[in-house]
């Protein structure tokens, strides 16, 4: 916990320094010394390094800058998870818990907005307010999403996959971490400025002239972008140099190259939302005026730069839940990943062209630039799309389907996305799109898309690797129990949504024509069951991880490298480092072996092949 | 195996066909008052129509499987070791990459050439959007309605929307007419539509212009009824509005 | 703990930082990227009359000498020149510091004509404002480098951090090199 409390006390130490240093200038220029925002952000700026240098970075690097010894907390036990650590399995558990917490603050969030939604008119909430709630739900909604996979199991599991000790960057993978849970903590104090009603896009220039919540959002993003940053050089580093002798990139697992595609994309695309929210801070406390009509600024400006990066980050959502359903399904299936090279050229197919199709969410924005290379690149992007499909539907058929909990979640993220998919080809229609633009189709669309890959792919992900990261086993039968409620409700929600955009019902609305009541009313209720499934869930994570009967150290008899070790694994992750031989998904081949891991003690050093042994070799 | 593929084969074209049927039968669209609209439900039906057979085949696939390749009880042996195919895999990509450019060209470029076909507007009007009020005004005609509750328009006409904002930006749109487009403050975005059935927001709810686009806390309510008129009524609706306003 | 063991036969230590340093300035030229694309967005090819030419030229040419002086510190640790080291690392923070206040200068003008409210003044300010704070970044890494320098900290085997910090540095100086034609010369 100390790194937590001098962490708070350097952000407020920072706080002070920046907002009180700002005062004194303006007092020194004859301005009035506090003005609310430039203090705020200034602020900030201040406070998140004060809480950076607390938490761990004085501690851990910045003593040794200045000549001093670094310092290490020597921490056991849970504490270790309340502290600047660099352990990548520690860092992967603190990315999991925060970001499922937040998963179910954003669901209750949502439970809010559909019970305003029951009734066409007003009923508890005012516009304001809703829209306040409902740009949360979507902020928090997108931090997790495009965090929580890489963030708990991208960490947790890349280094096991690939047979490497730790992260390439173990110290900077805690500063990713660290910075994370500032951003709800932003996000929620903009309730104590009347909130930001602009949405989790923020688009300019409501989101340069509306209340002083906005900034929250901004300074919010902006430093959930920079974790992310941070975290797409580590994983990329990682993942190209740390990899086990043998572990070639054709042997690479998917889950590995779902990540390696996803850190691509956020390296590259982040820095142009970075900049776009601080073009409307600057509007805002400069008085600068890239938006502003009036004065020459372009509100179209903030679209292209915005979804620059919100395209791509959209496949930084989808990819790592594709990741998690090929990585089980080959497993549960005990057959190879069919067409693994189509599966990764897939990926890779994606992340190029991801950077071409912007402005489809522009289509109806009047933009000068035509918008037919944005309907054709969109249209192309289903091509490499379908190779996951194809690896998924070609590793099933004639498979030995074992139908355990990850398995299911593993199908669901191919089936809904299936249809997210499907009904993104008639938002990427220019004519159809200029109907279905901001309608509940939209709402129904990208739920399809977001939540099944990325909270079915986490599903997937946490009930898979549950033994591993736990050292325990989930129950079975809540976990199926938990699938089957999850899965038809989550379609009962949503699906009637597409009717709703189809019927003419735009979205971001608290209040609607009476003729929608009926299916709203659906809808709701059907989201409240939806709701109620994470309860399920919740029970069986926290009674199994507390009191669920110890696991094995290979429950599913997988062949990746993440189960030839201890379950929960030691610190080193093996005992020596493992040599990769073979392909990882080789069920069935006579003969095949992953990988080789000498046992440690077996033998003195140097005479590693005397005392080599194939873990789970096939036959 | 071969009576794997015949069976989950005959199960495809069951559901496509069921789904095709289904599609047909029932209404999918609301009100339709435009020519635009029908060009663009026509687009809309023909995705259905493509995306019936491609959803299908994924679902036989999966549920196929899921039933027929099922293990219950404890971890089964391991399956078939076939790890490609090399005509499966070339035929994925041959037929996913023509429907990909097929629907890019139809309804993609189709449409698009269909709905800008025609820039000769008979008459204009000009949307003005601000937070939360609309002002239509007919340049042709020196009118404007400032504050409008109601968009009146004449039926038969092709009309050219002249769409701007005052503040921030919000969303010209018109459901029956299945167009919006944006009004952005220091642009003006034009919008072409040819209403070709009388009626108001009375009569049905899609008669009405909506702002699309979220615009703070009056977004919900920002809307104006739609009347279309026959062409002489619409004339006589005009000229008093020029007699009133001074 | 045996990390020496388990890191990779490719890759040694220092490899692995440099590649992650170089994956963190590609990431880093997004900004800039974005702040030129933002530039001809609204601007076009049009730019203010009243930019000083003069200060435009002297600063670019102080920042590009810079980069030379930052090289020769580096190769000088590299051969165990400490002396050439400490002095061209001075000689660097010396040019980085007359850079920031050529661009005061041109604020302090620039306020009068073309002020951060009107849009040129609002791109040229964000795009000097970002690159100089970049820039200070950097002055205050190679702050650093003198005083470990002084303390010995570096040596022939061991000088990543003159090795990073002159590659930041010389990232920041391309930056300008794009930053400069796009402010005071197109047209
Ligand atoms: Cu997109
Ligand atoms: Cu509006």
């Amino acid at each position: 916990m100390k790194s937590i409390f001098k962490g708070i006390l350097g952000a407020i130490i920072g706080f002070v320094v920046g907002a009180g240093g700002l005062s004194l200038i303006r007092l020194a220029t004859g301005l009035e010394p506090w003005k609310r925002e430039p203090g705020i952000v200034i602020g900030y700026l201040f406070a998140l390094t004060g809480w950076l240098l607390g938490v761990g970075v004085w501690d851990y690097w910045a003593r040794g800058w200045f000549g001093l010894p670094v310092r290490k907390y020597e921490v056991t036990g849970w504490r270790r998870y309340f502290n600047f650590d660099p352990d990548h399995k520690v860092i992967g558990i603190q990315y999991l818990v925060t970001l499922v917490v937040m998963m179910l603050i954003a669901g209750l969030f949502a439970m809010v907005m559909r019970a305003e939604l029951m009734n066409p008119g007003r009923d508890f909430l005012d516009p304001k307010e809703y829209n306040n709630i409902m740009s949360l739900h979507g902020m928090f909604m997108i931090m997790v999403a495009v965090t929580v996979i890489s963030g708990a199991f991208g960490n947790y599991m890349v280094p096991l996959l690939i047979g490497a000790e730790d992260m390439a960057f173990p110290r900077l993978n805690a500063l990713s971490y660290w910075l994370t849970p500032v951003v709800p903590i932003l996000l929620l104090t903009s309730l104590a400025f009347q909130g930001w009603d602009s949405g989790w896009t923020g688009y300019a220039p409501l989101s340069v002239t509306n209340e002083s919540g906005q900034i929250f959002y901004n300074l919010g993003f902006m430093t959930l972008g920079l974790s992310g940053i941070l975290g797409a050089v580590n994983f990329l580093t990682t993942i190209i140099a740390l990899r086990a002798p043998g572990m070639t990139w054709g042997r690479l697992p998917i889950f590995v190259w779902s990540i390696f595609s996803t850190a691509i994309l956020s390296l590259l695309a982040t820095n142009f939302v970075f900049v776009v929210l601080l073009l409307v801070l600057l509007d805002r406390i400069a008085g600068m005026g890239f938006f502003d009509a009036a004065r020459g600024g372009n509100p179209i400006l903030y679209q292209h730069l915005f979804w620059f990066y919100s395209h791509p980050a959209v496949y930084v959502m989808a990819l790592p839940g594709f990741g998690a359903a090929l990585e089980v399904i080959p497993h549960f299936s005990r057959k190879p990943l069919f067409a693994y090279r189509w599966a990764v050229a897939g990926f890779l197919g994606i992340v190029i062209l991801s950077f071409t199709v912007w402005a489809h969410h522009m289509f109806t924005s009047g933009m000068s630039e035509n918008p037919l290379p944005f309907m054709v690149t969109t249209e192309l992007i289903s091509i490499p799309t379908g190779f996951i499909f194809l690896a998924a539907l070609g590793t099933i058929w004639l498979g030995r389907l074992w139908l355990k909990t990850p398995m299911l979640f593993g199908l669901a993220v191919i089936f809904n996305f299936l249809i997210g998919g499907i009904t993104g080809i008639y938002l990427a229609d220019v004519p159809v799109d200029l109907q279905l633009q901001d309608t509940f189709w939209v709402v129904a669309h990208f739920h399809y898309t977001i939540v099944s890959t990325q909270i079915f792919g986490l599903m997937t992900a946490i009930y898979y690797w549950f033994p591993k990261f736990t050292g325990r086993m989930y129950d079975e039968r809540l976990g199926k129990l938990h699938f089957w409620w999850m899965f038809i409700t989550f379609n009962t929600t949503f699906t009637p949504m597409f009717w709703l955009g189809i019927q003419g019902m735009n979205r971001r609305v608290a209040q609607y024509l009476p003729e929608f009541g009926d299916l709203n009313r659906w809808v709701s209720l059907s989201a409240f069951l939806m709701g109620a499934s994470f309860l399920v869930f919740l029970y069986n994570l926290v009674y199994s991880w507390a009191r669920g009967p110890q696991a094995e150290s290979n429950p599913w008899k997988a062949r990746t490298l993440e189960w030839q070790t201890s379950s929960p694994p030691p610190h080193e992750n093996f005992p020596r480092e493992p040599e990769v031989i073979g392909d990882p998904y080789d069920y069935g081949v006579p003969g095949s072996v992953h990988a080789l891991i000498p046992v440690s003690g077996g033998s003195t050093d140097g005479d590693v092949v005397a005392t080599s042994v194939a873990l789970y070799p096939n036959d | 195996m071969k009576r794997d593929f015949f069976f989950a084969g005959l199960l495809w074209i069951v559901l496509t066909f069921a789904g095709i049927t289904l599609v047909s039968q029932i209404n999918l669209f609301p009100l339709s008052a435009a020519h635009e609209a029908d060009i663009i439900d026509e687009a809309f039906l023909f995705l259905t129509l493509l995306g019936v057979p491609v959803f299908a085949f994924v679902l036989v696939g999966l549920i196929y499987s899921v039933i027929r390749f099922r293990q219950p009880g404890e971890m089964p042996e391991d399956g078939p070791p076939i790890r490609t195919s090399r005509p499966v895999t070339w035929a994925w990509l041959g037929i996913t990459s023509a429907l990909a450019v097929f629907i890019i060209f139809n309804p993609g470029l189709k449409g698009i050439r269909e709905l800008t076909a025609n820039r000769e507007p008979d008459l204009v009007v000009q949307v003005e959007m601000r937070k939360w009020n609309w002002t239509f005004s007919y340049p042709q005609y020196g009118v404007a309605v400032v504050d409008a509750q109601e968009l009146v328009l004449p039926v038969d006409r092709h009309i050219r929307f002249e769409v701007t904002s005052t503040d921030i930006i919000h969303s010209f749109w018109i459901p029956a007419f299945r167009m919006k487009v944006d009004a952005v403050p220091g642009q003006i975005n034009i919008l072409y539509a040819t209403p070709t059935e009388t009626g108001s927001f009375e009569d049905d709810i899609n008669l009405r212009a909506q702002c699309a686009e979220l615009c703070g806390t009056g977004h919900p309510r920002m809307r104006a009824g739609l009347r279309i008129l026959e062409s002489a009524e619409f004339e006589a609706w005009v000229a008093g509005q020029a007699a009133g306003s001074p | 703990m045996n990390t020496a063991s388990l890191q990779h036969k490719r890759y040694s230590r220092l490899n692995i930082n440099r590649l992650g340093l170089w994956l963190f300035i590609l990431s880093e030229s997004g900004i800039f990227a974005a702040l030129l694309f933002t530039r001809f967005y609204l601007l076009g090819l049009e730019r203010a009359s009243d930019l000083n030419q003069t200060i435009g030229l002297i600063i670019t040419s102080i920042l590009l000498i810079s980069s030379l002086t930052a090289y020769r510190a580096e190769s000088a640790i590299a051969h165990e020149d400490r002396e050439t080291f400490l002095r061209s690392i001075l000689v660097t923070i010396l040019l980085g510091a007359a850079f920031l206040i050529g661009v005061g200068i041109e604020w302090s003008q620039a306020f009068v004509h073309f002020p951060p409210s009107g849009l040129f003044g609002t791109v040229f300010f964000t795009m000097t404002g970002m690159h100089a704070f970049h820039v200070l970044t950097g002055l205050i890494l190679l702050a650093l480098l003198y005083s470990n320098g002084r303390r010995e900290a570096y040596s022939v085997e061991d000088h990543w951090g003159p090795e990073a910090v002159v590659k930041y540095w010389h990232f920041v100086d391309v930056v300008w090199v794009f930053f400069y034609p796009a402010l005071y010369l197109v047209s």
